[in-house]
């Protein structure tokens, strides 16, 4: 069984869904998908490596994984209460007609 | 085996909640992501990662529900059952590789430190005040977004 492998999977799942998928909320589970692939991959090698240091790293991960989280999601609801919709295509939409609008 | 169920498990969880057309099936495939890596964890021996992980992943889910369910655009579109099928299958390949396949690494000389020598004499304590003061910056930092709000009301 090889974790860097699987870790390195799961980066791939979130990246591709980071650049493919259009909604919002899929977006913010993109990265969160990154983000267990990185500790999946930082505490299982220092797990196999019997070192302790690496979950009292884990606790830095999270800390700063629960903040980019709290970061993104209200990110999240100020777009989507300002354009009515969690769709990235159709948010692009409507600034470029407020853009045009706005220079006439 | 048991590494490899969970392996399973954990890759055809990501796959779901990533391509699930529905937002609320994807909060909860997202769940199983968690569960399994928490479950990873303990089965390898780190047991306070697999208790963070379990506490962080409930947090988190608990506020992706929220979202969810309050900014997901209602769909009557309905996944088909062909579609999930398919997404399990290429789950399970997608697991393959990290079974099958392995990555000669030197051996090295590892320390047999536990967790509480990790965080006395390696610098443990140190992460974790770095942890609580990047914590108490966004606390502080949404508290004053929080104010400029209700002043600007």
């Amino acid at each position: 069984m090889n974790f860097v492998i699987l870790s390195l999977v799961m980066l791939a799942i979130g990246i591709y869904g980071l650049l493919t998928k259009r909604q919002l909320l899929k977006v913010f589970i993109s990265i969160e998908l990154i983000a267990t692939a990185a500790t999946l991959n930082f505490v299982m090698l220092a797990s196999s490596a019997g070192q302790g240091l690496g979950q009292a790293f884990l606790i830095l991960a999270f800390s700063t994984d629960t903040a980019l989280s709290a970061v993104i999601l209200s990110l999240l609801v100020i777009v989507t209460k300002k354009y009515g919709t969690s769709n990235i295509n159709e948010i692009l939409k409507m600034q470029e007609k407020r853009d045009s609008e706005a220079e006439q | 085996m048991i590494l490899e169920i969970l392996s399973i498990g954990l890759i055809v969880s990501a796959c779901l909640a990533l391509f699930l057309d529905e937002v609320m099936y994807s909060v909860a495939a997202l769940s199983g992501t968690f569960l399994f890596t928490a479950l990873l964890y303990y089965v390898n021996g780190a047991i306070y990662a697999a208790i963070f992980q379990f506490a962080v992943g409930v947090g988190t889910l608990a506020i992706l529900f929220l979202s969810g369910e309050m900014l997901s655009d209602k769909s009557t579109k309905k996944t088909s059952p062909k579609k999930t099928v398919a997404l399990i299958g290429a789950g399970v390949v997608l697991t393959l590789p990290a079974i099958f396949l392995s990555i000669s690494s030197s051996t090295g000389t590892y320390s047999d430190a536990s967790f509480g020598n990790a965080l006395w004499n390696l610098s443990g304590v140190d992460v974790i005040l770095q942890a609580l003061v990047i914590l108490t910056v966004a606390l502080g930092i949404a508290i004053i977004l929080y104010e400029r709000r209700n002043g600007g009301k």
